[in-house]
């Protein structure tokens, strides 16, 4: 493509966006809504996963052990863990140890567990962290099976409310992205619709004078791609001012409340821009696509 | 043989038949009226030239190339090679006579160079030279024809089809423009035009094609427009 073509396209496209006002910025705004929309969902995902990641982390199965077990099967019983698929690591607390673990944390309410030095009721334990946090059912069910074993205990259901809050957000979020794409490609081939028809004289000469198809249709391909970037531009803006601020909030007003944080604004900033490019450019380049093969009968 | 069509049909889709059987040769630098009643089947065959619509049966040879097996990618540079002037003229209305010319020329992408060259010297040919800037609405009708003219032989077409260009004229304005054709057949181009202008038909003493219920009715050398 030569550069005066691509010039050509380029003013062509501006003039006709200037010339159609109204429906431009209707365009532009729809796709800034859909950028909205989907860049929200976007920051929520990626910090549900950054959230689900540093709780994953953290996920442990807890065994308790039989009573009165002798070092040679509970070292036994550490190695057989060790070996099940997917354990990174098991570490040994004995009843004692916890029971000091448990008094440190009741702190003021120790007083609870007065009189119960004597009689411990609390059994040996091993704590055994994960490499993947979903495979925790698997090697809860692995170690059940081990004998010796008084009971398997895993923050279950925590996980699970995570997991599934993680997949619910991307499915709701697929669906409405997905209706907002379909109503700015939508709105889009409609204004390109009207530029088609405002420009009709000019094509039909275009075509006698043997323009060809794409050098026709370039300038309405430009037009979308635009539009559709020109909204794009609109919402990263929005959104990267509301998140910094947003952010900068979370950390002031919960500061030493929260261990968890939103995810760093760079973070977000960064994929956050290269998606919605990439989407308002799609959203644009499909939505103009649509109006010149409907109306732009070369 | 610049133009020929051979055995050439066209029915429209609900059945109504425009061409049968044409046979039609024309030679290079020849000048030729096509005419006849209205609805015979004029325009039909000039759409087919231009590859507008699809010739149902025949072969239709421009320049030695298949016309009817030319694939859609080729027809742009089909175009290129034919002219064409229609009777409203085609104007871009927000375009001065010069930007109105050069177009053509950049819509081929031809160099910026060769544009700046090229559009005055047609627009001297038909006489516009220093009506370059003004807009077309300030132009009187045949003067806006002498635009068309000039922007269907920027690009150089070995061929010239004329779709009734004087059909909106007046007699004086009309002889106007049959000079400019006049003088662009002598500098080589083959001119095919489409007319009911009966007096000028009869006046310029060429080839006449007269086409009726879609078939040839009559094929002179130097003919007249006939009844």
């Amino acid at each position: 493509m030569k550069a005066r073509t691509v010039k050509y396209f380029f003013k062509q496209s501006t003039r006709s966006i200037w010339r159609n006002k109204v429906m431009s910025l209707a365009s532009i705004g729809s796709v800034m809504a859909a950028l909205l929309v989907i860049g929200i969902f976007l920051i929520l995902v990626l910090n549900v996963d950054y959230l689900a990641t540093k709780l994953e982390s953290q996920v442990e199965i807890k065994v308790h052990l039989m009573d009165g077990l002798s070092e040679n099967i509970i070292n036994d019983i550490n190695k057989d863990i060790k070996e099940i698929a997917g354990v990174k690591d098991s570490v040994f607390l004995s009843k004692d140890e916890a029971l000091k673990k448990f008094n440190e944390e009741l702190g003021e309410n120790s007083y609870l567990l007065e009189g119960l030095e004597g009689d411990n009721p609390l059994s040996d334990s091993f704590i055994v962290t994960l490499e993947d946090p979903r495979l925790a059912p698997k090697a809860t069910l692995a170690i059940s099976a081990m004998s010796n074993i008084e009971k398997v205990v895993y923050g279950k259901e925590e996980l699970e409310k995570l997991l599934n809050i993680t997949y619910l957000l991307r499915v709701g979020s697929l669906v409405i992205v997905g209706i907002l794409f379909l109503i700015s490609i939508f709105i889009i081939s409609n204004t390109i619709k009207l530029t088609v028809f405002a420009r009709r004289r000019e094509i039909g000469i275009m075509k006698y004078i043997g323009a060809t198809d794409w050098f026709v249709r370039g300038p309405f391909f430009f037009e979308g791609i635009l539009l559709g970037l020109i909204g794009c531009i609109a919402s990263i803006i929005i959104l990267g001012a509301g998140y910094y601020f947003i952010a900068n909030y979370i950390k002031q007003q919960m500061f030493g409340l929260l261990v968890i944080s939103l995810m760093p604004f760079k973070e977000v900033v960064y994929s956050l821009v290269i998606a919605l490019i990439v989407i308002g450019v799609i959203i644009g380049s499909l939505g103009s696509m649509i109006s010149i093969r409907k109306f732009l009968k070369v | 043989m610049l133009i020929e069509l051979v055995n050439v049909s066209k029915t429209f889709s609900d059945g109504h038949r425009a061409l049968s059987n044409i046979n039609i040769k024309i030679d290079n630098g020849e000048f030729v009226f096509l005419v006849g009643p209205s609805g015979a089947g004029k325009s039909t065959l000039i759409k087919l030239l231009l590859k507008e619509l699809e010739a149902d049966q025949g072969t239709i040879l421009i320049n030695d190339k298949d016309v009817t097996r030319m694939k859609r990618k080729d027809i742009p540079f089909l175009r290129r090679s034919i002219g064409v002037v229609f009777q409203d003229f085609r104007l871009l209305h927000e375009k001065t006579v010069y930007e109105n010319v050069a177009f053509a020329m950049e819509v081929v992408e031809a160099p910026a160079k060769d544009i700046r060259r090229q559009v005055p010297i047609v627009l001297s040919l038909v006489g516009l030279s220093k009506k370059s800037n003004l807009y077309p609405s300030q132009l009187s009708g045949g003067e806006q024809q002498r635009v068309s003219l000039a922007r269907a032989m920027v690009n150089g077409p070995s061929i010239l089809i004329a779709d009734e260009p004087t059909g909106n004229l007046d007699p004086d304005t009309s002889w106007e423009i049959m000079r400019n054709l006049s003088e662009i057949n002598h500098r080589g181009t083959t001119i095919l035009m489409a007319t009911h202008a009966k007096e000028i038909v009869d006046a310029m003493k060429k080839r006449v094609i007269a086409i009726e219920e879609c078939t040839i009715a009559r094929d002179d050398k130097k003919g007249g427009y006939g009844i």
